[in-house]
């Protein structure tokens, strides 16, 4: 029996629901208590129905490579799996490995002819086995994240803010810098252009987006657009290619 | 639902803490842990159907061989990943990204867009709420997105010029370049001390993913309470505005 006949029924369709309502729960649930808890930080039942909408939005230019991620794999895993994978727990890059390590555990790789139902059985595996990881950790330690940062915190206002930006500051600094330097890379000039591009372009529009805050929530969208332009327009006509 | 017309402003701090610990802090904790221990059993259900519906089962050491292979890149991420997210994105948040996933790509953007147009204050509880509202606003545009690939995907591909496909391999670099143009904007300081860890962590010294990303994130941390404590020495006891 062809494995993608599996990985494309509806039985398998049915058995990656499950997880998928979960997390629709947990976001109903969570966006519940915070309105509820709302009052008690001056968050209005209308700033909390905008900060959905925002979060909405903004999601559309991210969630696009997402979408770009899932119609390779779903080529290999099928449509039912690949949905899952790609709508909980790991981020796109992390499933493709995943899926590429169960195939080389049985020694033949993602793309070989001989790609069988067995190989896919042990993808429905190992990608469980990697993703239920952040599962676990943060569904037995992430009160204890709490308790621990509240002491050595406590609540200086002042400090967590400075905490929370230089935080932020590091994590985006690592994602960035991490494309610079793949960028650096004589046959890869194009994913350098990119970022420079959209990173020079997200702080003019920063700027601008203080005096006309209407642009606020679309200086992302716009910067990642005018990124993604720059790669393919700097590969074809600079480079060359 | 917790009774919240007891919290008046003339009650104390410890008073208002209790009142949002009762109110939120314990029962995201309650159903955040519910809900993501849960999902590790639902994970497996796919697993367990290609076996028990359609009889394949992998030999235990394959299973076992794939997961060390994956586990080796990605499982110190797991305990990297939640504490080094966390002072962005609160409690709620750490479990709600932990079970979505496309953490760094997709929520973080997505909360900070959100805190940035309701000009919340960072690591204020309003910043907190107003970041899982938006991480639940973006989980919904995942989705859509994800079961419009499922249902269409091969078709959008069919009738999207080849040009727009290729531009669509570059979100990485578009997203990161505009998110850390943003952090940059915000705090010019904190973010050219970031930049110069990050080529001395991967450009020159060559330093290991997981030890990078809690090195820089943790790193611009202590860089920024070294500069706060010393502009506060200089300025005196006064209390500043900014």
């Amino acid at each position: 029996m062809d494995y993608k006949l599996i990985a494309n029924s509806w039985a398998i369709w049915l058995a990656v629901i499950p997880v998928a309502l979960l997390e629709i729960y947990q976001a109903y649930i969570f966006a519940k208590k915070t309105k509820a808890a709302g009052p008690l930080v001056g968050l209005s039942a209308e700033e909390a129905n905008k900060a959905f909408k925002v979060g909405m939005r903004s999601a559309i230019g991210p969630s696009l490579g997402v979408f770009a991620v899932m119609l390779g794999l779903m080529a290999v895993i099928g449509a039912p799996l690949a949905w899952q994978r790609l709508s909980i727990i790991g981020a796109a890059p992390t499933e493709l490995a995943a899926a590429t390590m169960a195939a080389k555990a049985q020694g033949l790789e993602l793309s070989s002819p001989d790609y069988g139902a067995i190989n896919f059985a042990n993808a429905c595996w190992v990608m469980a086995l990697n993703g239920n990881a952040w599962l676990l950790t943060s569904g037995l330690l992430a009160d204890k994240l709490d308790k621990i940062s509240k002491k050595v915190m406590g609540h200086n206002k002042k400090t967590l803010g400075i905490f929370t930006v230089a935080a932020t500051c590091g994590a985006f600094g690592y994602m960035c810098i991490n494309q610079v330097i793949i960028g650096l890379a004589p046959a890869k000039n194009e994913v350098l252009a990119s970022t420079i591009c959209s990173f020079v372009l997200m702080v003019v529009l920063e700027r601008v987006a203080k005096k006309h805050p209407r642009l606020g929530e679309w200086t992302l969208g716009i910067a990642m657009a005018a990124g993604m332009a720059m790669a393919v327009i700097f590969k074809h006509l600079v480079m060359g290619a | 639902m917790a009774d919240t017309s007891v919290t008046t402003a003339t009650t104390t701090d410890a008073a208002a803490d209790e009142a949002f610990a009762e109110a939120y802090t314990k029962p995201i904790i309650r159903y955040g842990r519910a809900t993501n221990l849960l999902a590790v059993l639902f994970c497996f259900i796919p697993a367990v159907v290609v076996w028990l519906v359609f009889g394949y089962l992998p030999q235990i050491g394959d299973i076992l061989t794939g997961w060390g292979l994956i586990a080796s890149i990605y499982l110190v991420f797991a305990f990297i990943e939640p504490i080094s997210y966390y002072p962005i994105v609160g409690l709620s948040g750490v479990y709600m990204v932990c079970l979505s996933g496309n953490i760094g790509n997709v929520r973080i953007p997505c909360a900070l867009m959100t805190q940035q147009v309701l000009k919340t204050e960072p690591g204020t509880r309003k910043a907190e709420l107003v970041s899982t509202l938006g991480i639940a606003g973006s989980i919904i545009t995942n989705l859509a997105l994800t079961t419009l690939a499922a249902l269409a995907g091969a078709f959008i591909m069919s009738i999207l010029p080849p040009i727009i496909i290729e531009a669509l391999s570059y979100v990485s670099p578009a997203i990161f370049g505009a998110m850390f143009g943003m952090q940059a904007a915000k705090n010019l300081k904190y973010a050219c001390f970031a930049a110069l860890l990050g080529f001395l962590a991967m450009g020159v010294f060559n330093i290991a993913t997981y030890v990078t990303v809690p090195l820089m994130v943790f790193g611009t941390v202590a860089f920024a309470m070294l500069v706060d404590n010393r502009k506060s020495k200089e300025e005196g006891p006064k209390e500043e505005a900014a």
